[in-house]
């Protein structure tokens, strides 16, 4: 007989905050994410802190659901142990198929996700951490938006322009050769979504956070 | 190569320092006098008129320390920013008036990047993710292609000025007053925890201990809330930058670093994911000229060095302005 309660499998991802697992579910394959008790922080800050992060990044998530931004869909929230179940996305981070994905393919991809994002934008949610780690690809080819740790509810335009900023120069220093033609259908479809004005005055506050050096790729 | 010699002027803020180093990696002197106001912050304007007045016996008493005679200096260094107007430039006509009298070259020094050199000199990490935190600065740094680069910083007032500020709004005064208060705190109140990315913001956090003071809570107790979740802050946003740039060495600078419960916060995190921290000794851990000396000399010897009359202060440099050309280990 199925088990009622989650089997843990796997660890998929080790991150500073969380411990990303897969986890069987009644046979659903789903993955659980949960924030980590930290030593050097007191039980009382700790707690505190974990839980109200998950709240938040569940929060985010149906917000994203709502706006049918591709996001994996939550759900069991357990904010005693700071943990979030969600569906898990079949495919692979957009940087491991980056290089093998054929040319027009590629472009497409960029567009839809250019799309993706500019309608996350729009509907005033930045993701914080945008890099070429946290888009997957899935089975069919299509972009989904995971690891909302860092995101914002925001009307800022910084906030939007570190995003796009840190995808390229996540592209920059994992398929150069690539990163041309990429952003140039990113954006493409980014401009269709949040509008041409919006799209502009993006990219010059852009080119005034690469001014200021900050917002390094890893080392 | 015969050694070379260098003397720094540190005055930034409070303090007017004096450093004698030479290549060797020796602190031959470090003079450090401190502005200490008679209530409140500091006025910029009354700091250096202090620093003004003390300047030349500082610079005398350096000389006869490091037991070298003036003609043995080979560049004279000073703190050109980031700081408070005043204070800087008091210390570079210092500098100017002593390179122009010795025939020395002029080295600009940036006060951020001095902290960080004398802390890699004095503990000997090689590749670290560094915490520099201070009465006036917040800041998570790496060298990365041969520049600082900012991967944390606050987004409003330094750590050191928030526990500063409460330390004086809860009559105890500056640090480390609120940390030796926090000490017989016993109950936690939830603050503000406000880490964005890699930065940190204090100033809703100083509002809303300062308000628990105003309603009654036992000052004691609102110290240690307000510590605790300061360092809390700066441990996390140290691990997050490790893990972005996976190193593997965290050096802890700045006045902030004689903390005794932020080094032991930092040393739990770092084991638990099998990193080393170095920490600043005490008195290369405030602000001192020793440090302005050494960074100066590293300067010097990448020929860096600037005429005086573009040695106009710079109140507002970033750390990240500057090129590091003597360490290619980022």
């Amino acid at each position: 007989m199925e088990s009622l309660e989650p089997v843990e499998g796997q660890v998929v991802k080790l991150g500073a905050e969380a411990v990303i697992t897969a986890v069987n579910w009644s046979g659903y394959e789903l993955i659980l994410k949960r924030r980590v008790e930290k030593r050097y922080r007191r039980p009382e800050i700790d707690e505190a802190v974990r839980r109200s992060r998950t709240a938040h990044e569940a929060k985010v998530i149906t917000r994203l659901r709502e706006l049918k931004i591709p996001a994996p869909a939550i759900l069991f929230l357990d904010l005693s142990s700071s943990s979030i179940y969600m569906q898990r996305i079949k495919g692979q981070e957009l940087r491991s198929v980056l290089t093998t994905t054929p040319d027009e393919q590629l472009v497409n991809l960029a567009e839809n996700l250019g799309r993706i994002v500019g309608r996350m934008h729009k509907g005033g949610v930045a993701h914080g951490d945008l890099t070429l780690a946290n888009i997957i690809i899935d089975d069919r080819g299509r972009p989904w938006l995971v690891d909302f740790g860092l995101s914002v509810f925001t009307t800022e335009l910084e906030d939007m322009a570190v995003d796009i900023h840190l995808l390229d120069r996540s592209l920059e220093s994992t398929a150069p050769e690539k990163r041309e033609q990429f952003m140039r259908g990113f954006l493409r479809g980014y401009e269709e979504e949040a509008g041409r004005g919006e799209a502009r005055a993006m990219l010059s506050k852009i080119s005034e956070i690469r001014s200021r050096g900050r917002y390094v790729e890893r080392g | 190569m015969s050694r070379v010699v260098c003397l720094g002027i540190e005055s930034t803020a409070h303090t007017f320092g004096v450093g004698v180093v030479d290549s060797e990696g020796r602190v031959l002197a470090n003079v450090n006098r401190t502005y200490k106001p008679a209530s409140g912050g500091i006025h910029p304007r009354e700091a250096s008129q202090h620093h003004a007045a003390v300047a030349a016996e500082v610079i005398r008493e350096a000389f006869r320390e490091a037991g070298v005679e003036p003609g043995d200096v080979d560049a004279v260094a000073f703190s050109i920013g980031p700081g408070m107007g005043p204070c800087l430039r008091t210390g570079a006509t210092a500098a100017r008036a002593l390179s122009l009298r010795l025939g020395k070259p002029l080295v600009a020094v940036n006060h951020a990047v001095a902290h960080v050199e004398i802390g890699k000199l004095t503990t000997g990490c090689r590749s670290p993710v560094v915490l520099y935190v201070a009465g006036g600065n917040t800041l998570v740094t790496s060298l990365v292609e041969g520049r600082y680069r900012v991967l944390g910083e606050t987004l409003d007032i330094a750590a050191g000025n928030c526990l500063d500020s409460f330390g004086i709004t809860a009559g105890v005064g500056p640090m480390p007053a609120a940390e030796k208060l926090a000490e017989k705190g016993e109950r936690i109140y939830e603050l503000p925890y406000r880490v964005k990315g890699m930065d940190v913001s204090f100033s809703g956090l100083l509002t809303a201990a300062e308000k628990l003071l105003s309603e009654g809570a036992k000052p004691e107790d609102v110290a240690l809330s307000l510590t605790e979740t300061v360092y809390s802050m700066l441990t996390e946003v140290s691990e997050r930058a490790l893990a972005y740039l996976s190193r593997e060495e965290l050096l802890l600078v700045g006045g902030l670093a004689r903390s005794k419960r932020l080094m032991q916060m930092l040393e739990i995190m770092c084991s638990d994911r099998g990193a080393r921290l170095f920490r600043v000794p005490d008195e290369y851990a405030g602000d001192n000229g020793a440090m302005i000396a050494w960074t100066g000399l590293l300067h010097y010897l990448a020929g860096d060095v600037i005429k005086p009359e573009e040695s106009r202060v710079r109140p507002r440099q970033r750390i990240d302005e500057v090129l590091i050309k003597w360490d290619n280990r980022g």
